[in-house]
């Protein structure tokens, strides 16, 4: 699905990304694992198309996304879910809005924004929650209202850059719960994580990232560093 | 390219950022209304002032009267010879007969005119010739040349009414006019730009969030940009309206007033109308250019994708 070859990428004298390759294949549920600064956030900008690569290549089902038009970039980025460690939530829209705003935007009409996003706010498990206000909400509560938006395009691949981050242990734990059901039904996962007791739970495949390189890569793996 | 449904709430959140903000929009629209009405003022000032040098120029002109009993092949032959001047515009040739024809006709009503008329055995008005040239500048030389020797014995008078003070009195004032309204015209539009640029980034500023959020989400450029367009082009709407209404009363009060005095024959109520229109539409063009020009720069700056 996602195919990373060789792929540089440098900031100024900093190299963010040395040489990664990488493959991603479709309903995988990746676990990419490094300190801060390691490079996990550029891969998923490089991803999204908001930063161009300095070298190499990334194939996103066969397509060179360097190739990409600028004007059809909004486009790639509806078949991409992502979610921040900072959500990302207009504090002045509910729930409901959040998810909605995410839908209008792409030009969905009325009707459809009417049905589609409770559907969404109960596969996260927040539709009691829909015109709750962001700072009415734990933390836990908004990240899913954030991946809820994420998911309102139903993308094909869900990026999580550190969404767990500013969460105590429970609401970590709601939250990739509900990465990991949203995996199983078929959405590709790729979470950005260097909290190693979730990575350790998951049991999945995880992807290890130092330096902008790519320093180890395990099937069924833990978080070592 | 974009849906009806997406043009529709690009159209609606632009008024709502409009609204949000609205001491900012009503400070750019103001300074936009300025800049339009100095701009009407200087355009309503121009289109008078042109509209009487017209005028005024339309009557001058030379009248050269031919001495008495003077034979026609001999008239035409010096109005040939005139004619070969590359000043003259047009030359209208009325002979003896015809201008007493029309004196005749002129007073037809009057019974002891004809009376008069009648009694007489010989015409007692001139042939003559009514010229024109094509720059005001021209009729002293013309008129002098004509009072030389070559034409001495043939002409009895060259009569030339000298309107070209008055004239390029108005000339000086059109020309000082357009310079200084120009001036003028374009220190306000950089002010507007100015205004507009800040009140767009602005409102660039407060919707960051969104912006950024819905550049995550997919959205098209245009669907990003277009409320900022869509907002500076109300700043455009709402100014030309308020300008447009502003000079409502001159246009159809003052100004037919003015041109009836300075010429009563014309019919002064559909040509006002006529240049109202052009106003509208020039004023119309002007804002959307500088609010577009405005907020393109800013979007440029702030918006990078």
């Amino acid at each position: 699905m996602i195919k990373f070859e060789n792929v540089v990428k440098q900031y100024q004298d900093n190299k963010a990304l040395d040489g990664v390759n990488l493959q991603v294949h479709h309903g995988e549920f990746i676990s990419l694992v490094g300190l801060s600064g390691a490079g996990k956030t550029t891969l998923f900008k490089l991803i999204i198309g908001e930063e161009q690569i300095d070298g190499g290549k990334i194939l996103i089902d066969d397509i060179d996304i360097s190739q990409v038009r600028k004007s059809d970039l909004p486009y790639l980025r509806r078949k991409i879910g992502i979610v921040f460690q900072d959500m990302k939530l207009l504090p002045r829209r509910t729930a409901f809005e959040n998810v909605a705003f995410a839908m209008e935007v792409c030009g969905h009409n009325a009707d459809k924004i009417q049905s589609e996003v409770p559907k969404i706010l109960e596969l996260v498990g927040l539709l009691h929650k829909r015109d709750s206000f962001p700072e009415e909400m734990s933390g836990g509560e908004k990240q899913r209202v954030a991946i809820a938006r994420a998911l309102s395009h139903r993308p094909v691949l869900l990026l999580a850059d550190e969404p767990t981050g500013n969460l105590d242990e429970v609401n970590a734990a709601e939250v990739l719960d509900l990465l990991l059901k949203i995996n199983q039904l078929g959405t590709t996962v790729i979470l950005a994580t260097h909290a190693s007791d979730l990575v350790n739970k998951i049991n999945k495949r995880v992807v290890t990232i130092e330096d902008g390189k790519i320093t180890l890569q395990q099937e069924k793996g833990r978080y070592k560093l | 390219m974009m849906d009806s449904i997406s043009f529709l709430r690009v159209i609606k959140i632009g008024f709502v950022n409009f609204w949000r903000n609205f001491w900012l929009s009503a400070a750019a629209t103001i300074v936009m209304t300025v800049t339009l009405v100095i701009f009407s003022s200087l355009f309503t000032v121009f289109i008078l002032t042109n509209y009487s040098i017209h005028t005024i120029q339309n009557t001058v002109d030379i009248s050269v009267y031919f001495k008495i009993g003077l034979a026609d092949d001999q008239i035409t032959k010096i109005k040939d010879d005139i004619a070969h001047d590359p000043r003259i515009k047009e030359i209208d040739y009325v002979s003896a007969e015809q201008a007493f024809d029309n004196f005749k006709a002129a007073h037809q009503n009057d019974p002891l005119i004809t009376e008069s008329l009648n009694e007489l055995t010989q015409n007692p008005l001139p042939a003559t010739l009514h010229i024109k040239t094509y720059n005001l500048s021209d009729y002293p030389g013309v008129a002098q040349n004509l009072e030389s020797d070559q034409y001495k014995s043939f002409i009895d008078k060259v009569n030339f009414e000298d309107n070209r003070v008055v004239i390029e009195r108005l000339n000086t004032i059109l020309k000082f006019v357009v310079t200084f309204g120009l001036a003028l015209v374009a220190i306000f539009a950089l002010i507007a730009i100015l205004v507009i640029y800040n009140t767009i980034t602005l409102t660039i500023y407060n919707r960051k969030e969104e912006v950024e959020i819905m550049r995550l989400v997919g959205a098209t450029n245009w669907y990003i940009r277009g409320p900022f367009l869509m907002e500076s082009l109300l700043y455009s709407i709402f100014s030309t309206i308020i300008t447009a209404a502003l000079f409502v009363p001159v246009y159809y009060k003052v100004l037919p007033k003015v041109v009836a005095y300075i010429n009563p024959q014309l019919n002064i109520y559909s040509n006002s109308l006529f240049h109202f229109g052009y106003l509208v539409l020039i004023l119309f063009v002007l804002a959307l250019l500088l609010s577009v020009i405005s907020s393109m720069l800013a979007i440029r700056k702030y918006l990078k994708t």
